[in-house]
């Protein structure tokens, strides 16, 4: 074995992306995970660390530590369930690089599987019905905020207040995004989007309508960290940077109660890759509602002194644009698998397998996530080995 | 017909009763407690008299972690609003499109509500509204009456309006 100096992401493996009820999250998994190996060129023995992340309270059969033995996995030196939320796929590269770096592991399997989608019951029904009777949650719930639109939709209406943002902003995020998927066989919902299109689509929570939410998915992603030079995917994509922010909001006068302090988890991510924004090739964010992506793209800094409203109808994050983002549809159009939909696109852009989607050169890529009600915000750049 | 009178009687306008929180024991039980008596019942820092999160335990001001719950005065102004169109069949009874405000109080608090009754549409962000109480499965949950005239809603509330703007 050779050891790198450096972190790379050697291996990806993906299921297929099913909007139908299907196999359970475990089963999802062990594929992921078989493709990720296979595409690393290893077996399980290569392997001395596994990170599972999952999300909360839809299934009670949610993927877990448990799964090192249910996935046929030998001793391991690293075994976590990392758990953020949305972020976690970004908690779950950055602890395994931090791992290997300092010697506690050498090849390292990320691992999400989610399975929201169950027999009888659409995801929206799915997650209406989710969040219990206690605490503030429960008041909220007995308040008529079911599932997660409404609290995305007060976000969106207090946003477009304060930053002059327009629902017609809105609007082109989703067009722009599903120009994307079109050339994503992976992408759920892949035929072109005109704006009368998307005006048609019926409204869920004001301003948002079905359009600017999320597909979510049965499917599982799993991908290989490791230092080991003699192993991996011919591209091999180094983690040049990470960095984490976790702004602790009061819902109280004289604050915000969902927007501003993410910026902080870009900013280090870029000074830790000795990186500016200029260097950023590709974009991928985390973006369960259309708003989001609107509203970090200024947030985080990436539209120049423009208004991210602006940016994107000037066609800035489409094809051709100066940072094409979301590039694979995003969770809008392409998939919701939580912080694995960043990543996977991301991956895909680095080694050049985007097909008909595919951004010329990229060779650096900014990978957003988000968790919570925009509490936790972590942030990756990968760059193409040379 | 017996099972009209009941619906009649005890059913709220917009969610069925199995959304109803439990208040026993439950973090928030000091709130159903108050509503209970028609009084908003929300936790303040005994120590700096900040407002808390519901769910807050330690003061992010001064560090104190003995919480009062208090009476505030039941106004306040719209922080961000929202029509929900999606109605989950079985949860949600009303047969058109109903409101979710945040409502800023005057005491410094937000909170997430309904309307008190059905609303055409939902107030604009800055509205002041009053908060009264809707009984869902016997628990009486604070919901916003929007007031149409403003002179009527507190100085407080006013002035965070200006202050805002």
């Amino acid at each position: 074995m050779t050891t790198s100096g450096r972190v790379d992401l050697v291996g990806l493996g993906m299921t297929e992306m099913s909007i139908t009820p299907g196999a359970a999250p475990q089963e999802l998994a062990r594929e992921a995970v078989d493709r990720a190996l296979a595409d690393a060129g290893i077996t399980r023995a290569d392997v001395d660390g596994l990170l599972v992340g999952s999300s909360q309270g839809i299934r009670p059969d949610r993927l877990g530590v448990a799964f090192a033995a249910q996935g046929g996995f030998g001793d391991l030196r690293l075994l976590e369930h990392v758990e953020i939320k949305g972020a976690t796929t970004i908690a779950m590269v950055q602890r395994a690089a931090l791992a290997i770096a300092h010697g506690q592991a050498r090849t390292v399997v990320c691992l999400f599987a989610d399975a929201p989608l169950v027999a009888g019951k659409g995801a929206g029904s799915t997650y209406a019905h989710s969040g219990g009777q206690s605490g503030t949650r429960g008041l909220e719930r007995a308040s008529g905020v079911l599932g997660s639109v409404p609290t995305y939709a007060l976000l969106a209406q207090r946003w477009m207040h304060v930053s002059g943002a327009r629902p017609e902003d809105l609007g082109a995020i989703v067009t722009t995004q599903r120009a994307w998927a079109v050339d994503n066989p992976a992408a759920v919902a892949r035929k072109p989007l005109s704006e009368d299109d998307y005006l048609a689509s019926p409204l869920i929570s004001t301003p948002l309508r079905r359009l600017d939410c999320a597909r979510p998915v049965n499917g599982a992603v799993a991908v290989i960290v490791s230092n080991d030079a003699a192993i991996g995917h011919p591209v091999r994509l180094a983690v040049r940077g990470t960095g984490r922010s976790h702004p602790v909001r009061h819902r109280r006068a004289g604050a915000e109660s969902w927007f501003g302090g993410g910026r902080r988890a870009v900013d280090d991510a870029l000074e830790y890759a000795g990186m500016s924004r200029s260097d950023l090739d590709v974009a991928e964010l985390y973006d369960p509602f259309s708003v989001v992506t609107l509203m970090l793209l200024e947030e985080y800094g990436l539209t120049g002194t423009a208004r991210a409203g602006d940016f994107v109808r000037a066609g800035e994050t489409g094809r051709g644009g100066s940072l094409p983002t979301n590039t694979g549809g995003g969770q809008l159009s392409g998939f919701y698998l939580q912080g694995m939909t960043p990543l996977v696109e991301a991956m895909i852009q680095l080694r050049a397998d985007g097909g008909g989607r595919q951004v010329p050169d990229a060779s650096v890529a900014l990978v957003g996530g988000i968790g919570g009600r925009l509490d936790h915000h972590a942030a990756l750049i990968l760059e193409r080995a040379a | 017909m017996s099972a009209d009178v009941t619906t009649a009687l005890g059913v709220d306008w917009l969610l069925a009763d199995s959304l109803a929180p439990i208040t026993e024991g439950d973090v928030l039980q000091p709130l159903y407690d108050g509503a209970a008596l028609g009084e908003l019942v929300l936790p303040f820092c005994s120590y700096c008299a900040l407002p808390l999160d519901l769910e807050q335990q330690v003061c992010d001001g001064c560090g104190g972690h003995d919480i009062a719950w208090s009476r505030v005065e039941p106004a306040g102004i719209v922080h961000a609003a929202t029509v929900m169109h999606r109605r989950e069949p079985g949860l949600v009874l009303a047969s058109s499109p109903y409101p979710i405000l945040d409502v800023e109080l005057g005491s410094g608090h937000r909170l997430v509500m309904t309307t008190a009754e059905p609303e055409p549409s939902a107030p604009a962000i800055g509205d002041p509204v009053h908060v009264t109480f809707r009984d869902l499965g016997g628990v009486q949950i604070p919901s916003a009456r929007p007031i149409l005239d403003p002179s009527v809603t507190t100085r407080t509330a006013l002035s965070q309006t200006e202050a805002r703007s």
